[in-house]
Protein backbone atom coordinates (compact mmCIF):
# COMPACT_ATOMS: atom_id res chain seq x y z
CA UNK A 1 0.00 0.00 0.00
CA UNK A 2 1.69 3.31 -1.07
CA UNK A 3 -1.07 5.63 -0.22
CA UNK A 4 -1.19 7.86 3.36
CA UNK A 5 -3.02 5.96 6.39
CA UNK A 6 -5.76 8.02 7.65
CA UNK A 7 -4.73 8.13 11.35
CA UNK A 8 -1.53 9.68 10.95
CA UNK A 9 -3.78 12.25 8.76
CA UNK A 10 -6.01 12.75 11.38
CA UNK A 11 -3.42 13.11 14.40
CA UNK A 12 -1.04 14.97 12.32
CA UNK A 13 -4.11 17.87 11.38
CA UNK A 14 -5.17 17.60 14.94
CA UNK A 15 -1.54 18.75 15.67
CA UNK A 16 -1.51 21.03 13.01
CA UNK A 17 -5.06 22.85 14.15
CA UNK A 18 -3.81 23.19 17.91
CA UNK A 19 -0.84 24.90 16.45
CA UNK A 20 -2.83 27.18 14.81
CA UNK A 21 -5.05 28.12 17.22
CA UNK A 22 -2.22 29.76 18.99
CA UNK A 23 -1.76 32.39 16.06
CA UNK A 24 -3.55 35.95 16.18
CA UNK A 25 -6.73 35.93 14.90
CA UNK A 26 -7.24 32.26 13.78
CA UNK A 27 -9.69 29.78 14.87
CA UNK A 28 -8.68 26.44 13.60
CA UNK A 29 -10.91 22.88 13.82
CA UNK A 30 -10.25 19.89 12.41
CA UNK A 31 -13.40 18.69 10.04
CA UNK A 32 -14.12 15.23 9.05
CA UNK A 33 -15.37 15.17 5.07
CA UNK A 34 -16.06 12.04 2.90
CA UNK A 35 -16.74 12.00 -0.79
CA UNK A 36 -17.06 8.33 -2.38
CA UNK A 37 -15.66 5.69 -0.08
CA UNK A 38 -12.80 7.52 1.58
CA UNK A 39 -13.32 10.19 3.96
CA UNK A 40 -10.27 12.77 4.83
CA UNK A 41 -9.45 15.30 7.48
CA UNK A 42 -9.53 18.92 6.52
CA UNK A 43 -7.75 21.84 8.85
CA UNK A 44 -10.43 24.64 8.65
CA UNK A 45 -9.38 28.08 9.55
CA UNK A 46 -11.23 31.31 9.96
CA UNK A 47 -9.02 34.59 9.83
CA UNK A 48 -9.69 38.22 10.32
CA UNK A 49 -8.73 39.95 7.31
CA UNK A 50 -6.52 42.28 9.53
CA UNK A 51 -4.24 38.91 10.30
CA UNK A 52 -4.30 37.25 6.99
CA UNK A 53 -0.99 38.61 5.96
CA UNK A 54 1.40 37.76 9.06
CA UNK A 55 -0.78 34.13 9.44
CA UNK A 56 -0.02 33.34 6.16
CA UNK A 57 3.71 33.98 6.62
CA UNK A 58 3.38 31.97 9.47
CA UNK A 59 1.80 28.91 7.84
CA UNK A 60 4.38 29.69 5.23
CA UNK A 61 7.62 29.28 7.49
CA UNK A 62 6.38 28.02 10.58
CA UNK A 63 4.04 25.55 9.03
CA UNK A 64 5.67 23.74 5.88
CA UNK A 65 1.84 24.94 4.09
CA UNK A 66 3.99 24.81 0.30
CA UNK A 67 1.38 24.71 -2.21
CA UNK A 68 -1.52 26.99 -2.70
CA UNK A 69 -4.68 25.15 -4.61
CA UNK A 70 -7.36 27.55 -5.45
CA UNK A 71 -8.93 30.83 -4.25
CA UNK A 72 -12.45 31.15 -4.57
CA UNK A 73 -13.97 34.56 -3.71
CA UNK A 74 -18.32 34.08 -3.03
CA UNK A 75 -20.41 37.70 -3.15
CA UNK A 76 -23.11 37.19 -0.42
CA UNK A 77 -25.58 40.25 -0.64
CA UNK A 78 -28.46 38.39 1.11
CA UNK A 79 -26.19 36.89 4.08
CA UNK A 80 -26.52 37.89 7.54
CA UNK A 81 -23.46 37.47 8.64
CA UNK A 82 -20.90 38.29 5.64
CA UNK A 83 -21.12 40.06 2.47
CA UNK A 84 -17.97 38.93 0.52
CA UNK A 85 -16.37 35.47 1.49
CA UNK A 86 -12.57 34.93 0.67
CA UNK A 87 -12.10 31.12 0.96
CA UNK A 88 -8.31 29.66 0.29
CA UNK A 89 -7.53 26.18 -0.62
CA UNK A 90 -3.97 25.25 0.86
CA UNK A 91 -1.98 22.02 0.46
CA UNK A 92 1.09 21.57 3.12
CA UNK A 93 2.74 18.53 0.69
CA UNK A 94 5.20 17.18 2.84
CA UNK A 95 7.37 16.59 -0.01
CA UNK A 96 11.84 17.94 0.31
CA UNK A 97 13.44 18.86 -2.62
CA UNK A 98 15.10 15.75 -4.39
CA UNK A 99 18.49 15.21 -3.67
CA UNK A 100 21.21 15.10 -6.75
CA UNK A 101 23.98 12.73 -7.47
CA UNK A 102 25.77 11.94 -10.86
CA UNK A 103 24.25 14.96 -11.96
CA UNK A 104 21.05 13.49 -11.48
CA UNK A 105 17.76 13.94 -9.11
CA UNK A 106 17.10 10.80 -7.16
CA UNK A 107 13.45 11.02 -6.19
CA UNK A 108 12.82 10.38 -2.97
CA UNK A 109 10.20 7.34 -2.93
CA UNK A 110 9.06 6.84 0.11
CA UNK A 111 6.24 4.51 1.34
CA UNK A 112 3.67 6.92 2.05
CA UNK A 113 1.81 4.70 4.67
CA UNK A 114 4.61 5.58 7.25
CA UNK A 115 4.87 9.05 6.72
CA UNK A 116 4.48 10.70 10.50
CA UNK A 117 4.58 14.00 11.75
CA UNK A 118 4.91 17.21 9.22
CA UNK A 119 5.59 14.93 6.62
CA UNK A 120 2.09 13.80 6.55
CA UNK A 121 0.13 15.48 3.26
CA UNK A 122 -2.37 17.62 4.55
CA UNK A 123 -5.19 19.76 3.72
CA UNK A 124 -6.22 23.38 4.62
CA UNK A 125 -9.12 25.40 3.90
CA UNK A 126 -9.20 29.49 4.96
CA UNK A 127 -11.90 31.27 5.46
CA UNK A 128 -11.83 35.31 5.59
CA UNK A 129 -14.99 36.85 5.73
CA UNK A 130 -15.56 40.54 4.83
CA UNK A 131 -18.51 43.47 5.83
CA UNK A 132 -20.84 45.19 3.92
CA UNK A 133 -18.57 47.39 1.37
CA UNK A 134 -18.59 47.91 -1.98
CA UNK A 135 -14.53 48.09 -2.70
CA UNK A 136 -13.33 44.16 -0.84
CA UNK A 137 -9.67 43.82 -0.90
CA UNK A 138 -8.15 41.88 1.31
CA UNK A 139 -3.75 41.50 1.47
CA UNK A 140 -2.06 39.50 -1.31
CA UNK A 141 -0.01 36.56 -0.53
CA UNK A 142 0.93 36.54 -4.55
CA UNK A 143 4.96 36.97 -3.54
CA UNK A 144 4.60 34.08 -0.45
CA UNK A 145 3.19 31.20 -2.79
CA UNK A 146 3.78 31.89 -6.88
CA UNK A 147 1.01 29.72 -7.26
CA UNK A 148 -1.61 32.24 -5.82
CA UNK A 149 -0.48 34.56 -8.56
CA UNK A 150 -2.89 34.09 -11.47
CA UNK A 151 -5.64 32.97 -8.58
CA UNK A 152 -5.80 36.29 -7.18
CA UNK A 153 -6.20 37.69 -10.87
CA UNK A 154 -9.37 35.43 -11.81
CA UNK A 155 -10.67 36.33 -8.71
CA UNK A 156 -10.24 40.13 -9.26
CA UNK A 157 -11.47 39.70 -12.49
CA UNK A 158 -14.70 37.28 -11.56
CA UNK A 159 -15.61 38.60 -8.54
CA UNK A 160 -14.34 41.56 -8.08
CA UNK A 161 -12.36 41.31 -4.86
CA UNK A 162 -9.34 43.42 -4.92
CA UNK A 163 -5.85 42.29 -3.35
CA UNK A 164 -3.40 44.55 -1.59
CA UNK A 165 -0.03 44.60 -2.78
CA UNK A 166 -0.88 42.20 -6.32
CA UNK A 167 1.77 43.15 -8.87
CA UNK A 168 0.45 43.30 -12.43
CA UNK A 169 -3.52 42.96 -11.45
CA UNK A 170 -5.58 42.53 -14.65
CA UNK A 171 -8.27 40.96 -16.79
CA UNK A 172 -6.80 37.28 -17.52
CA UNK A 173 -10.39 35.52 -18.58
CA UNK A 174 -12.69 38.75 -19.92
CA UNK A 175 -11.42 40.83 -22.53
CA UNK A 176 -8.70 43.17 -21.78
CA UNK A 177 -12.05 46.10 -23.01
CA UNK A 178 -13.88 44.88 -20.07
CA UNK A 179 -15.59 48.30 -18.37
CA UNK A 180 -14.45 48.90 -15.05
CA UNK A 181 -16.57 47.43 -12.30
CA UNK A 182 -17.74 45.03 -14.03
CA UNK A 183 -17.70 41.14 -12.66
CA UNK A 184 -20.04 38.74 -13.75
CA UNK A 185 -20.10 36.37 -10.64
CA UNK A 186 -21.36 38.73 -8.44
CA UNK A 187 -24.86 38.58 -7.41
CA UNK A 188 -26.42 41.15 -9.35
CA UNK A 189 -25.75 39.80 -12.51
CA UNK A 190 -28.26 37.21 -13.27
CA UNK A 191 -28.03 34.30 -16.08
CA UNK A 192 -31.60 34.10 -16.59
CA UNK A 193 -34.26 37.45 -17.49
CA UNK A 194 -37.59 37.74 -17.66
CA UNK A 195 -37.25 38.99 -21.23
CA UNK A 196 -34.61 39.98 -23.77
CA UNK A 197 -35.31 43.48 -23.00
CA UNK A 198 -33.98 43.22 -19.57
CA UNK A 199 -31.17 41.39 -20.70
CA UNK A 200 -30.33 43.66 -23.70
CA UNK A 201 -30.84 47.24 -22.21
CA UNK A 202 -28.59 46.66 -19.62
CA UNK A 203 -26.34 44.25 -20.92
CA UNK A 204 -23.08 45.04 -19.10
CA UNK A 205 -25.63 45.37 -15.92
CA UNK A 206 -24.37 48.69 -14.56
CA UNK A 207 -27.83 50.27 -14.39
CA UNK A 208 -28.92 46.88 -12.66
CA UNK A 209 -28.74 47.43 -8.56
CA UNK A 210 -27.58 44.99 -6.14
CA UNK A 211 -30.48 42.76 -4.42
CA UNK A 212 -30.06 44.16 -1.33
CA UNK A 213 -30.01 48.20 -2.34
CA UNK A 214 -34.01 48.53 -1.67
CA UNK A 215 -33.61 47.38 1.96
CA UNK A 216 -33.11 49.38 4.95
CA UNK A 217 -29.63 48.37 6.76
CA UNK B 1 19.66 44.22 -31.59
CA UNK B 2 16.89 45.81 -29.91
CA UNK B 3 14.17 43.59 -28.44
CA UNK B 4 10.67 43.53 -30.07
CA UNK B 5 7.70 41.81 -28.63
CA UNK B 6 5.79 38.95 -31.52
CA UNK B 7 2.53 37.33 -30.73
CA UNK B 8 2.44 33.90 -31.42
CA UNK B 9 -1.70 33.11 -31.73
CA UNK B 10 -4.58 33.09 -30.85
CA UNK B 11 -4.45 31.34 -34.11
CA UNK B 12 -1.05 29.68 -34.41
CA UNK B 13 0.19 25.39 -34.43
CA UNK B 14 1.63 25.89 -31.37
CA UNK B 15 -1.18 27.14 -29.17
CA UNK B 16 -3.27 23.88 -28.96
CA UNK B 17 -6.81 25.94 -29.03
CA UNK B 18 -6.92 29.98 -28.37
CA UNK B 19 -4.29 31.77 -26.86
CA UNK B 20 -1.79 34.08 -27.14
CA UNK B 21 1.47 33.92 -26.12
CA UNK B 22 3.46 37.26 -26.27
CA UNK B 23 7.14 36.87 -26.44
CA UNK B 24 10.05 39.34 -26.26
CA UNK B 25 12.73 38.14 -28.40
CA UNK B 26 16.19 39.79 -29.06
CA UNK B 27 17.24 38.28 -32.40
CA UNK B 28 16.38 34.23 -31.87
CA UNK B 29 16.34 34.64 -28.20
CA UNK B 30 13.12 34.73 -26.22
CA UNK B 31 13.66 37.49 -23.36
CA UNK B 32 10.24 37.52 -21.57
CA UNK B 33 7.12 36.16 -22.12
CA UNK B 34 3.28 37.02 -21.49
CA UNK B 35 0.29 34.39 -21.56
CA UNK B 36 -3.07 36.06 -22.98
CA UNK B 37 -6.10 33.61 -21.90
CA UNK B 38 -9.68 33.79 -21.85
CA UNK B 39 -10.89 33.40 -25.73
CA UNK B 40 -12.97 30.63 -25.02
CA UNK B 41 -14.24 32.08 -21.83
CA UNK B 42 -17.78 30.68 -21.52
CA UNK B 43 -18.64 31.10 -17.67
CA UNK B 44 -18.95 27.30 -16.45
CA UNK B 45 -19.03 28.55 -12.92
CA UNK B 46 -21.76 31.25 -13.36
CA UNK B 47 -24.16 28.49 -15.45
CA UNK B 48 -23.65 26.14 -12.99
CA UNK B 49 -25.44 28.43 -10.15
CA UNK B 50 -28.77 27.97 -12.54
CA UNK B 51 -28.10 24.20 -12.99
CA UNK B 52 -28.94 21.38 -10.25
CA UNK B 53 -26.62 19.49 -9.15
CA UNK B 54 -27.25 16.43 -11.44
CA UNK B 55 -27.02 18.74 -14.41
CA UNK B 56 -23.52 20.28 -13.94
CA UNK B 57 -22.16 16.59 -14.97
CA UNK B 58 -22.68 17.81 -18.62
CA UNK B 59 -20.85 21.30 -18.35
CA UNK B 60 -18.01 19.33 -16.20
CA UNK B 61 -17.04 16.96 -19.37
CA UNK B 62 -17.60 20.10 -21.45
CA UNK B 63 -14.36 21.98 -19.73
CA UNK B 64 -11.51 19.87 -21.58
CA UNK B 65 -12.36 17.33 -25.05
CA UNK B 66 -9.53 15.66 -24.52
CA UNK B 67 -10.13 14.80 -20.66
CA UNK B 68 -13.74 14.84 -20.28
CA UNK B 69 -14.49 11.84 -17.82
CA UNK B 70 -11.84 13.03 -14.87
CA UNK B 71 -13.50 16.74 -14.83
CA UNK B 72 -16.97 15.09 -14.75
CA UNK B 73 -15.60 12.76 -11.27
CA UNK B 74 -13.67 15.53 -10.10
CA UNK B 75 -16.56 17.39 -9.90
CA UNK B 76 -18.68 14.22 -8.66
CA UNK B 77 -16.41 14.25 -5.49
CA UNK B 78 -17.19 17.58 -4.59
CA UNK B 79 -20.72 16.60 -5.14
CA UNK B 80 -20.67 14.26 -2.99
CA UNK B 81 -18.58 15.67 -0.49
CA UNK B 82 -21.32 18.27 0.09
CA UNK B 83 -24.54 15.85 -0.06
CA UNK B 84 -22.75 14.03 2.21
CA UNK B 85 -23.05 10.59 0.09
CA UNK B 86 -21.81 7.25 0.69
CA UNK B 87 -21.16 5.73 -2.76
CA UNK B 88 -21.24 1.85 -3.19
CA UNK B 89 -17.84 -0.15 -3.71
CA UNK B 90 -18.53 -1.75 -7.01
CA UNK B 91 -19.36 1.88 -8.78
CA UNK B 92 -16.05 3.42 -7.16
CA UNK B 93 -14.59 0.37 -8.71
CA UNK B 94 -16.11 1.35 -11.83
CA UNK B 95 -15.45 4.91 -11.84
CA UNK B 96 -11.30 3.99 -11.24
CA UNK B 97 -12.01 2.12 -14.59
CA UNK B 98 -13.56 5.34 -16.14
CA UNK B 99 -11.34 7.45 -15.07
CA UNK B 100 -7.87 5.69 -15.83
CA UNK B 101 -8.80 4.36 -19.42
CA UNK B 102 -9.54 8.34 -19.85
CA UNK B 103 -6.26 9.29 -18.35
CA UNK B 104 -4.79 7.07 -20.86
CA UNK B 105 -6.85 8.30 -23.80
CA UNK B 106 -6.08 12.03 -22.64
CA UNK B 107 -2.22 11.07 -22.89
CA UNK B 108 -2.28 9.57 -25.62
CA UNK B 109 -3.91 12.50 -27.04
CA UNK B 110 -1.12 14.62 -26.19
CA UNK B 111 1.69 12.29 -27.53
CA UNK B 112 0.09 12.10 -30.87
CA UNK B 113 -0.14 16.01 -30.73
CA UNK B 114 3.02 16.27 -29.43
CA UNK B 115 5.00 14.57 -32.55
CA UNK B 116 3.74 16.80 -34.92
CA UNK B 117 5.06 20.18 -32.56
CA UNK B 118 8.41 18.76 -33.26
CA UNK B 119 8.75 17.29 -36.53
CA UNK B 120 7.80 13.50 -35.65
CA UNK B 121 4.75 13.37 -38.04
CA UNK B 122 3.62 9.02 -38.75
CA UNK B 123 3.71 9.24 -34.49
CA UNK B 124 0.24 10.86 -34.63
CA UNK B 125 -1.69 8.62 -36.24
CA UNK B 126 -0.41 5.54 -34.70
CA UNK B 127 -1.00 7.73 -31.14
CA UNK B 128 -4.75 7.92 -32.44
CA UNK B 129 -5.25 4.17 -33.45
CA UNK B 130 -4.52 3.40 -29.87
CA UNK B 131 -6.56 5.86 -28.86
CA UNK B 132 -9.32 5.22 -30.61
CA UNK B 133 -9.36 1.59 -28.57
CA UNK B 134 -9.87 3.72 -25.36
CA UNK B 135 -12.69 5.69 -27.00
CA UNK B 136 -14.37 2.44 -28.12
CA UNK B 137 -13.89 1.26 -24.50
CA UNK B 138 -15.19 4.40 -22.74
CA UNK B 139 -18.40 4.36 -25.65
CA UNK B 140 -19.46 1.20 -24.14
CA UNK B 141 -19.04 2.66 -20.84
CA UNK B 142 -20.82 6.03 -21.29
CA UNK B 143 -23.02 5.86 -24.27
CA UNK B 144 -21.27 8.72 -26.24
CA UNK B 145 -17.53 9.17 -27.72
CA UNK B 146 -15.78 12.09 -25.85
CA UNK B 147 -18.62 13.49 -23.86
CA UNK B 148 -19.44 10.60 -21.32
CA UNK B 149 -21.55 12.05 -18.46
CA UNK B 150 -20.91 8.91 -16.76
CA UNK B 151 -20.58 9.61 -12.80
CA UNK B 152 -23.45 10.21 -10.89
CA UNK B 153 -23.68 11.69 -7.47
CA UNK B 154 -23.59 8.49 -5.45
CA UNK B 155 -22.33 6.10 -7.97
CA UNK B 156 -22.27 5.51 -11.65
CA UNK B 157 -25.14 5.88 -14.50
CA UNK B 158 -24.39 2.17 -15.90
CA UNK B 159 -22.80 -0.69 -15.00
CA UNK B 160 -20.06 -2.25 -17.33
CA UNK B 161 -21.64 -4.20 -20.14
CA UNK B 162 -21.37 -7.72 -20.86
CA UNK B 163 -18.03 -8.50 -22.26
CA UNK B 164 -16.78 -5.14 -21.23
CA UNK B 165 -14.02 -7.05 -19.21
CA UNK B 166 -12.80 -8.99 -21.56
CA UNK B 167 -12.86 -6.60 -24.56
CA UNK B 168 -10.78 -4.03 -22.44
CA UNK B 169 -8.56 -7.22 -21.04
CA UNK B 170 -7.52 -7.95 -24.54
CA UNK B 171 -7.21 -4.37 -25.82
CA UNK B 172 -5.02 -3.05 -23.23
CA UNK B 173 -2.74 -5.70 -23.64
CA UNK B 174 -2.42 -5.20 -26.84
CA UNK B 175 -1.66 -1.48 -26.46
CA UNK B 176 1.23 -2.63 -23.65
CA UNK B 177 2.48 -4.08 -26.26
CA UNK B 178 2.34 -1.26 -29.00
CA UNK B 179 3.57 0.95 -26.34
CA UNK B 180 7.07 -0.23 -27.08
CA UNK B 181 6.51 0.75 -30.55
CA UNK B 182 5.89 4.03 -29.31
CA UNK B 183 8.77 4.72 -27.01
CA UNK B 184 11.30 3.53 -29.89
CA UNK B 185 9.43 5.62 -32.71
CA UNK B 186 10.42 8.30 -30.39
CA UNK B 187 13.75 7.32 -28.58
CA UNK B 188 15.34 6.32 -31.94
CA UNK B 189 14.16 9.62 -33.57
CA UNK B 190 17.39 11.97 -33.48
CA UNK B 191 14.55 14.96 -34.47
CA UNK B 192 12.73 14.48 -31.51
CA UNK B 193 15.86 13.60 -29.08
CA UNK B 194 17.61 17.14 -30.17
CA UNK B 195 14.57 19.25 -30.05
CA UNK B 196 13.22 17.73 -26.31
CA UNK B 197 16.57 17.10 -25.03
CA UNK B 198 17.93 19.51 -22.85
CA UNK B 199 15.32 22.38 -23.52
CA UNK B 200 12.97 23.65 -20.87
CA UNK B 201 13.92 23.15 -17.49
CA UNK B 202 11.66 23.09 -14.86
CA UNK B 203 13.39 23.06 -11.79
CA UNK B 204 12.08 20.85 -8.73
CA UNK B 205 12.42 23.53 -6.06
CA UNK B 206 10.57 26.36 -7.44
CA UNK B 207 7.57 24.13 -9.21
CA UNK B 208 5.30 23.40 -6.03
CA UNK B 209 5.47 27.11 -5.08
CA UNK B 210 4.51 27.89 -8.27
CA UNK B 211 1.36 25.48 -7.67
CA UNK B 212 2.64 22.83 -10.93
CA UNK B 213 1.39 19.36 -10.20
CA UNK B 214 0.29 16.25 -11.85
CA UNK B 215 3.19 15.11 -14.47
CA UNK B 216 5.10 18.36 -14.71
CA UNK B 217 6.14 18.34 -11.22
CA UNK B 218 6.88 14.63 -11.23
CA UNK B 219 8.97 14.68 -14.59
CA UNK B 220 11.08 16.62 -11.74
CA UNK B 221 11.54 14.20 -9.64
CA UNK B 222 9.26 14.91 -6.85
CA UNK B 223 6.84 12.23 -5.12
CA UNK B 224 3.10 14.22 -5.29
CA UNK B 225 -0.01 12.22 -6.50
CA UNK B 226 -2.70 13.64 -5.26
CA UNK B 227 -4.28 9.78 -5.67
CA UNK B 228 -1.40 8.84 -2.84
CA UNK B 229 -1.04 11.49 -0.84
CA UNK B 230 -4.48 12.60 -0.16
CA UNK B 231 -6.41 9.13 -0.95
CA UNK B 232 -10.27 9.37 -2.87
CA UNK B 233 -11.73 6.40 -4.45
CA UNK B 234 -10.07 3.07 -3.95
CA UNK B 235 -6.32 3.69 -5.23
CA UNK B 236 -5.44 2.75 -1.69
CA UNK B 237 -6.87 -1.09 -2.44
CA UNK B 238 -4.97 -1.42 -5.48
CA UNK B 239 -0.70 -2.48 -5.50
CA UNK B 240 0.88 0.55 -7.72
CA UNK B 241 3.43 3.73 -6.34
CA UNK B 242 3.30 6.70 -8.75
CA UNK B 243 5.88 7.13 -11.76
CA UNK B 244 8.41 9.43 -10.68
CA UNK B 245 11.45 10.26 -13.25
CA UNK B 246 15.00 11.19 -12.39
CA UNK B 247 15.32 14.62 -14.26
CA UNK B 248 18.69 15.94 -14.66
CA UNK B 249 20.53 17.92 -12.17
CA UNK B 250 18.74 21.42 -14.20
CA UNK B 251 15.50 19.89 -13.59
CA UNK B 252 13.07 18.38 -15.77
CA UNK B 253 13.14 19.33 -19.60
CA UNK B 254 10.92 18.15 -22.25
CA UNK B 255 12.22 15.04 -22.53
CA UNK B 256 11.49 14.14 -18.63
CA UNK B 257 7.86 15.59 -19.31
CA UNK B 258 7.94 12.60 -22.32
CA UNK B 259 9.00 9.98 -20.28
CA UNK B 260 6.69 10.43 -17.53
CA UNK B 261 3.36 10.68 -19.40
CA UNK B 262 4.37 7.48 -20.99
CA UNK B 263 5.27 5.33 -17.58
CA UNK B 264 2.12 6.95 -16.56
CA UNK B 265 0.05 5.21 -19.28
CA UNK B 266 1.84 2.15 -18.70
CA UNK B 267 0.69 2.75 -14.61
CA UNK B 268 -2.96 3.45 -15.87
CA UNK B 269 -3.07 0.49 -18.18
CA UNK B 270 -1.93 -1.85 -14.88
CA UNK B 271 -4.61 -0.14 -12.73
CA UNK B 272 -7.39 -0.54 -14.87
CA UNK B 273 -6.14 -4.40 -15.21
CA UNK B 274 -5.81 -4.59 -11.76
CA UNK B 275 -9.23 -3.03 -10.92
CA UNK B 276 -11.06 -5.03 -12.97
CA UNK B 277 -9.69 -8.40 -11.02
CA UNK B 278 -10.38 -7.14 -7.89
CA UNK B 279 -14.27 -5.80 -8.47
CA UNK B 280 -16.53 -7.04 -5.94
CA UNK B 281 -18.64 -8.68 -7.60
CA UNK B 282 -16.62 -9.39 -10.21
CA UNK B 283 -16.60 -7.72 -13.25
CA UNK B 284 -18.95 -9.80 -15.64
CA UNK B 285 -21.88 -9.75 -13.15
CA UNK B 286 -23.93 -6.71 -14.41
CA UNK B 287 -26.74 -4.65 -12.66
CA UNK B 288 -29.38 -2.38 -14.10
CA UNK B 289 -29.10 1.15 -14.12
CA UNK B 290 -30.19 2.64 -10.91
CA UNK B 291 -29.57 -0.67 -8.80
CA UNK B 292 -28.38 0.01 -4.97
CA UNK B 293 -24.89 -1.79 -5.70
CA UNK B 294 -24.13 0.99 -8.54
CA UNK B 295 -25.78 4.08 -7.40
CA UNK B 296 -26.33 5.01 -3.91
CA UNK B 297 -29.87 7.31 -3.03
CA UNK B 298 -28.61 10.92 -2.83
CA UNK B 299 -30.45 14.07 -1.30
CA UNK B 300 -30.53 16.88 -4.28
CA UNK B 301 -30.96 20.29 -2.36
CA UNK B 302 -27.91 21.55 -0.16
CA UNK B 303 -28.51 24.13 2.49
CA UNK B 304 -27.11 27.12 3.05
CA UNK B 305 -23.99 27.03 4.74
CA UNK B 306 -22.67 24.00 3.59
CA UNK B 307 -19.56 23.46 1.33
CA UNK B 308 -17.92 20.92 -0.51
CA UNK B 309 -14.75 20.54 -2.05
CA UNK B 310 -12.25 17.77 -3.50
CA UNK B 311 -8.79 17.58 -4.66
CA UNK B 312 -8.61 15.09 -8.05
CA UNK B 313 -5.90 14.40 -9.67
CA UNK B 314 -6.26 14.75 -13.49
CA UNK B 315 -4.62 14.06 -16.02
CA UNK B 316 -2.78 17.12 -16.31
CA UNK B 317 -2.58 17.92 -12.72
CA UNK B 318 -4.27 18.93 -9.41
CA UNK B 319 -7.99 19.49 -10.36
CA UNK B 320 -10.26 20.85 -7.65
CA UNK B 321 -14.22 21.70 -7.29
CA UNK B 322 -15.25 24.06 -4.64
CA UNK B 323 -19.30 24.27 -3.93
CA UNK B 324 -21.00 26.17 -1.52
CA UNK B 325 -24.69 25.07 -1.29
CA UNK B 326 -27.62 27.30 -0.79
CA UNK B 327 -28.43 28.67 -4.27
CA UNK B 328 -31.61 28.84 -5.97
CA UNK B 329 -34.52 26.75 -5.33
CA UNK B 330 -33.97 26.09 -1.87
CA UNK B 331 -30.79 24.94 -1.71
CA UNK B 332 -31.86 22.76 -5.05
CA UNK B 333 -28.77 24.78 -7.32
CA UNK B 334 -25.53 25.55 -5.60
CA UNK B 335 -24.56 29.00 -4.58
CA UNK B 336 -21.58 28.98 -5.81
CA UNK B 337 -19.31 26.55 -8.18
CA UNK B 338 -15.37 27.25 -8.25
CA UNK B 339 -13.15 25.47 -10.69
CA UNK B 340 -9.54 25.10 -10.04
CA UNK B 341 -7.36 24.32 -13.65
CA UNK B 342 -3.97 22.68 -13.77
CA UNK B 343 -3.20 24.19 -16.70
CA UNK B 344 -4.53 27.68 -15.52
CA UNK B 345 -1.93 27.72 -12.64
CA UNK B 346 0.66 26.13 -15.06
CA UNK B 347 0.60 28.09 -18.14
CA UNK B 348 2.27 31.05 -16.43
CA UNK B 349 5.19 29.37 -14.73
CA UNK B 350 5.29 27.19 -18.35
CA UNK B 351 5.90 30.52 -20.14
CA UNK B 352 8.65 31.83 -18.21
CA UNK B 353 10.49 28.28 -18.68
CA UNK B 354 10.94 30.12 -22.01
CA UNK B 355 12.81 32.67 -21.35
CA UNK B 356 16.84 32.01 -22.77
CA UNK B 357 15.94 29.36 -25.09
CA UNK B 358 14.93 29.89 -29.46
CA UNK B 359 12.37 31.28 -30.52
CA UNK B 360 11.91 27.63 -32.37
CA UNK B 361 11.88 25.79 -29.04
CA UNK B 362 8.68 27.54 -27.72
CA UNK B 363 6.09 24.93 -29.50
CA UNK B 364 8.54 21.87 -27.88
CA UNK B 365 8.24 23.50 -24.28
CA UNK B 366 4.91 24.44 -24.54
CA UNK B 367 3.66 21.29 -25.93
CA UNK B 368 5.32 19.37 -23.66
CA UNK B 369 3.51 20.90 -20.61
CA UNK B 370 0.10 19.66 -22.05
CA UNK B 371 -2.08 22.46 -22.20
CA UNK B 372 -5.84 21.93 -22.69
CA UNK B 373 -7.69 25.48 -23.11
CA UNK B 374 -10.89 24.41 -22.65
CA UNK B 375 -10.37 23.69 -18.79
CA UNK B 376 -8.11 27.20 -19.05
CA UNK B 377 -10.98 29.24 -19.58
CA UNK B 378 -13.88 27.70 -18.29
Amino acid sequence: MSVVSQESQISSAEDLAQKLNSVDGVSSFVDQRSSGTQTRPVVKLQVSSENWREVAESLYVDHGVDYCSMITGIHWPDSKDKNWEIIYHFLRTGVKNPPHSDGVVQPIITNNSELKGSDVPLELEVTIHLGDTRTPSVASIQDIWVGADWNEKETWDLVGIDFEGHQGMRRVLQPHETPKGYHPLQKQHKLRYHNFQEMYDDAQGFKRKPVDSERVK
Amino acid sequence: MAEMWISMGPQHPMTHGLWTLKVKVDGETVVDTEPDLGYIHRGVEKICESRDFTQITTYCDRLCYASANTWSHAYIYAAEDLLGVEVPERAEYIRLVAVELQRLASHLMWLGAYGPDIGNLSVMVWCLREREMMMDLLQELGGSRMHYNFPRVGGVKRDLPHGFAMRARHKLSLFLDRIQEYESLFDESTIFLVRSQGVGYAKPEEMINHGVSGPNLRAGGVNHDIRTSHPYSVYSELDWTPAVERSSIKGADCYDRYRIRVEEMRQSAGLVLQALDKMPGGAETYHEPGDPKILAKAPSRAPEGTSGSHHFEDSRGESMFYIAGGGEGRGKMPYRVSIRSPMFITIPYASKCMIGYKVADIPAIMGSFDPCIGETDR
